[in-house]
């Protein structure tokens, strides 16, 4: 455990979205799609009034949408990077290369020239397979000082790259969360990683689950946190439900430890046994260099 | 019988050409009987030997017509090599057509190299009458005194065999008569023949695999074993036997580096052997040095191209040439593939746990189990030794054993 | 169409989900007799199906078709099945003769560090053409449907894990978004599942990167314990979106065993070759 463990969850926290000027990242893998918690901080950041902007490369306007409530749609805005990255079909507002923060912030004060928004990345791992990792962790870099966005908030297929890229991604976030599924149903467990401007890092692990409307419950931290989930299956006590009795009460001890057992002698006699008084004999024996000894084990014949 | 060969400009004369399908239903196959095939009992298709009873039986009947056999080679490359030759040998016998390519040696080598075929040998090997036990005899067997509760139980009979006969048998201590292997017609490709030619292209082909491919597709079309041209009148079988493909000689360097640059020359080629075979009258063997082949992603990319593949494990140079439990068997069979072909279920042996030994004249894939236990002190000895090396063998054949999982 | 595999995946030919992206996947296993069940199916639900298939050829497919009560010769006939043979094309690429100079969707085989944007346009206007202009035919189908069985060769011949998956996602923009159909997509892979190995351009980085992509995986795989006559291997179903009902269901496992007609699936442990 932390010392300092907040008494709010962490992810409650950044999810309500305080600080600014942050990027958040969230690490998913295949066994587990971190789009379902990407999509509940879209909802959040607009329950809050603010304007968000997304960057959909993995994931079609419908799809990104659904589940959404539909009146806060004028306050999302879909940049559809899906139907055709490449160019390939001619009728794309924005293909992969065209991933640089002078051409994002353009697209971010199109529509909302007043206040800074929030701008989400669905997803990096796209964005990453075409451009040059330099390049893209220098356009976030840029875009968090740019000061048109508010928060960055990315997804990145963790197993899509090579550890160095992910770390370097890593590197410029401020908040990382590594989504995995969870042990039962429909629970996720997510680790927390989030970097004050002062330095301080704070860490946590916390099970939860998002329901349909896609709001996040926190349901707890894991027991052992540092330790893999699959070792903490429940712990079977043997001595359960026997049908002889293994437990003693008290008295019972007591009543037990009072028996002496057979063979057990009292401090006297042993003592008498030990020191043999005057009077009686002993056997001296001194081995002889012409003695007989076995060498071989006579009970070798034995199949122990 | 001479070998047909007929040449394409010739007409077809009552035959409809056949120009989708290689394959044909038992009714089909009626008025195209071809020598040294037969239709699987399975599906239909048109099967051949492949010169070892106990493989055929191993993959379901024989190698359908239009599939590649991958054998991955054993350290020595000798055992692979003579099942290799077997497969040539049959073809002789069934007087196929054969083509033969090999980088290492001359092709002309290979043949001479072929066994013996035993051609009077029904009465010597019934499938039915396997080689006793020598503990056993068989008059004993008949009428047992004491142990009589096992009387009626069926005998031991590990070699892998069929009920009905095909194929032939060879006895590899002798080679081939001059006279039989030259009533053959065969086509060679011996690689040093055929050197590079400097070319451009930056596909991912190697000039030794393109030339191997063009002229197997050559032959194909011209000695009449394409089916999607009009078919002469009397058809047969090509038996195409790669040897050694993605060893060094080939110019390939899959053997050479863990980032072999020319990676996908070898599956690229293959692809276009499957191509040429789905559409032709032949069949193939491929023989691969897998143990030299680091990348077992690559492998397993060589894998599945072919639709039969095998992997021969000698135990020569290996630490189980010295294990009791392997003492009668010269090296463990896996089968890494069965054929998936114009059927849903595919021919699944009954167990995995397979393996080769080479008797004085015969070759043949067996069952393993544990060699009799007949002398009290070596029990003693090996005893623990053997229950090693058997969850060793158990290991080695499944994909995953881990102790605790059990599935039903 | 194996029915007991609809009752699984809550679908029937009359009614299935559009817009779907479903991935075949295996390892160490064999689960191309899925891509007979999904061809049979969406040929059954009167469907536009496009078929690219690399690794076997289109007698393979009409003889299994064929014990599964579908045509697929008729079905082509009627202009409902658009079959590319990869096999027989890629010949006509590898040994170029005078008189063709070979399919031009394939043309990746000659230079494949371009791409697979060929086989896209030849993906493209199979199956934009038919919910087009569908004036022309004389029947009506429905949604369009891409099927591919295994991916995973395209890498064989030298094309790499990148351009594979964007191919894949421009059929999905394509056939999912666009036009609400369905994709279902072969890829096999061997091997152990590794961890470290991400930057790895293999068979495993598409089926991963494939995964991310789909919204509904079938993955086979042999059984831990190791091999069995009886028991071909279990199936994981693992849906990515809420299913329609609100349950949240992610993964389910079955076993299978493949007959020659069809497949049974069952709970683990409940094969009838152990009770």
């Amino acid at each position: 455990m932390l010392g300092n463990a907040p008494s709010f969850t962490m992810l409650s926290e950044l999810l309500q979205g305080t600080d600014v000027g942050g990027f958040l990242l969230i690490q998913d893998s295949c066994s587990y799609s971190g789009r379902h918690l990407l999509k509940s901080f879209i909802d959040a950041a607009l329950n809050r009034e603010e304007v968000v902007h997304v960057l959909g490369l993995d994931v079609s306007e419908e799809e990104l949408k659904e589940g959404l409530k539909s009146f806060v749609f004028q306050r999302l805005h879909f940049h559809d990077a899906y139907a055709d990255p490449l160019g390939w079909t001619d009728n794309s507002p924005f293909t992969v290369h065209q991933f640089s923060s002078s051409r994002l912030t353009e697209l971010l004060k199109q529509t909302a020239p007043s206040k800074p928004a929030t701008l989400v990345i669905d997803s990096l791992s796209w964005v990453l397979r075409h451009i040059s990792p330099t390049a893209v962790c220098h356009t976030l870099q840029q875009l968090k000082k740019g000061g048109a966005v508010r928060t960055i908030i990315g997804l990145l297929h963790e197993d899509m790259h090579s550890r160095g890229i992910v770390g370097s991604v890593c590197r410029l976030a401020t908040s990382v969360i590594t989504v995995e599924p969870g042990t039962k149903g429909e629970e996720a467990l997510a680790k927390i990683t989030k970097r004050s401007k002062s330095g301080k890092v704070t860490q946590d692990e916390q099970i939860f689950s998002i329901r349909k409307d896609l709001t996040v419950t926190v349901l707890s931290k894991p027991t052992n946190p540092g330790h893999k989930r699959s070792t903490t299956e429940e712990q079977v006590d043997p001595t359960a439900n026997l049908t002889f009795n293994l437990r003693l009460t008290d008295a019972e001890r007591e009543a037990k430890e009072k028996l002496a057992l057979p063979f057990v002698f009292s401090k006297e006699k042993k003592t008498a046994l030990l020191h043999s008084g005057p009077g009686s004999g002993k056997i001296l024996y001194e081995p002889d260099a012409s003695d007989d000894y076995d060498q071989e084990d006579p009970d070798d014949d034995l199949d122990v | 019988m001479a070998a047909p060969v007929k040449s394409m400009d010739k007409p077809p004369a009552e035959f409809s050409p056949l120009n989708f399908t290689s394959f044909q239903k038992k009714s089909r196959t009626k008025s195209l009987s071809i020598p040294g095939t037969r239709p699987s009992v399975q599906n239909g298709q048109l099967l051949v030997s492949s010169g070892v009873t106990s493989l055929d039986y191993l993959l379901g009947g024989g190698l359908a017509v239009g599939t590649v056999l991958l054998i991955e080679e054993d350290r020595y490359d000798s055992f692979s090599r003579m099942i290799f030759k077997y497969f040539l040998a049959e073809g002789v016998v069934c007087r196929h057509e054969l083509f033969v390519a090999a980088a290492q040696d001359d092709p002309d080598d290979i043949l001479q190299e072929l066994p013996a075929p035993i051609l009077d040998d029904v009465a010597i090997h019934r499938p039915g009458e396997q080689p006793r036990m020598s503990c056993e005899p068989q008059d004993t067997l008949d009428a047992m005194k004491i142990a009589w509760r096992y009387q009626n139980l069926p005998k031991v009979q590990s070699a892998l065999a069929s009920s009905s006969r095909f194929g032939h048998y060879y006895d590899v201590s002798k080679t081939m008569e001059p006279e039989i292997r030259q009533a053959a017609k065969w086509h060679r490709f011996y690689h040093p023949e055929h050197p590079p030619l400097s070319s451009g292209t930056h596909s991912p082909k190697l000039e030794s695999y393109s030339a191997l491919l063009k002229s197997l597709r050559d032959v194909i079309q011209r000695e009449g074993f394409d089916l999607t041209a009009p078919l002469p009148k009397s058809r047969n079988i090509l038996r195409v036997g790669l040897h050694s493909l993605g060893s060094a000689l080939w110019g390939d360097d899959l053997c050479c580096y863990n980032n072999p640059k020319n990676v996908h020359a070898l599956t690229s080629f293959l692809y276009g052997l499957r191509a040429l075979l789905r559409t032709s009258l032949s069949v193939a063997v491929v023989t691969v040095p897998s143990h030299l082949i680091q990348d077992r992603a690559l492998m397993g990319s060589i894998t599945r191209l072919c639709d039969n593949a095998i992997a021969l494990e000698s135990f020569k140079g290996s630490e189980r040439e010295t294990n009791p439990l392997y003492k009668d068997y010269h090296g463990l069979l896996h089968v890494r593939q069965v054929p998936r072909l114009n059927c849903l279920a595919s021919h699944l042996p009954d167990h995995k746990d397979l393996a080769f030994k080479l008797k004085r004249k015969q070759f043949t894939i067996e069952r393993l189990h544990l060699p009799p236990d007949l002398s009290e002190t070596v029990s003693r000895v090996s005893k623990g030794e053997l229950a090693g090396a058997a969850t060793a063998a158990a290991a080695c054949s499944s994909a995953t054993s881990s102790a605790k999982h059990l599935d039903f | 169409m194996f029915t007991e595999l609809n009752s699984i995946l809550n679908t029937s030919p009359e009614s299935f989900t559009p817009g779907e992206f479903i991935l075949l996947s295996d390892r160490q296993s064999d689960a191309s007799f899925l891509i007979h069940h999904f061809l049979s199916f969406y040929l059954k639900a009167r469907c536009k199906v496009c078929f690219v298939a690399l690794v076997q050829s289109f007698s393979h497919y009409h003889a299994v078709s064929q014990r599964l009560g579908v045509s697929l010769t008729q079905a082509k006939e009627k202009g409902q099945l658009i079959f590319l043979e990869g096999l027989k094309e890629s010949l006509s690429v590898f040994l170029p003769q005078e008189e063709n100079a070979g399919h031009q969707a394939m043309s990746f085989l000659r230079d494949p560090a371009a791409g697979l944007r060929s086989l896209y346009e030849f993906v493209q206007s199979s199956v934009v053409e038919s919910s087009g202009g569908g004036g022309a035919s004389a029947e009506q189908w429905g949604p369009p449907v891409l099927l591919m069985d295994d991916v995973s060769v395209l890498l064989s011949l030298g094309v790499r894990v990148g351009a594979v998956l964007d191919f894949s996602h421009y059929c999905r923009t394509t056939v999912c978004s666009q036009l609400q159909g369905n994709v279902v997509m072969l890829v096999r892979c061997d091997g152990e599942a590794e961890e470290d190995d991400a930057d790895d351009e293999g068979s495993e980085q598409l089926m991963r990167g494939l995964t991310h992509q789909s919204c509904l995986t079938l993955h086979v795989q042999g059984l831990p314990t190791g091999y069995c006559r009886d028991i071909h291997g279990q199936v994981e179903f693992c849906w990515k979106k809420r299913q329609s009902d609100g349950q949240h269901a992610p993964k389910k496992v079955f076993q299978f065993k493949v007959h020659d007609k069809g497949v049974s699936f069952f709970a683990r442990g409940t094969s009838r070759a152990v009770l």
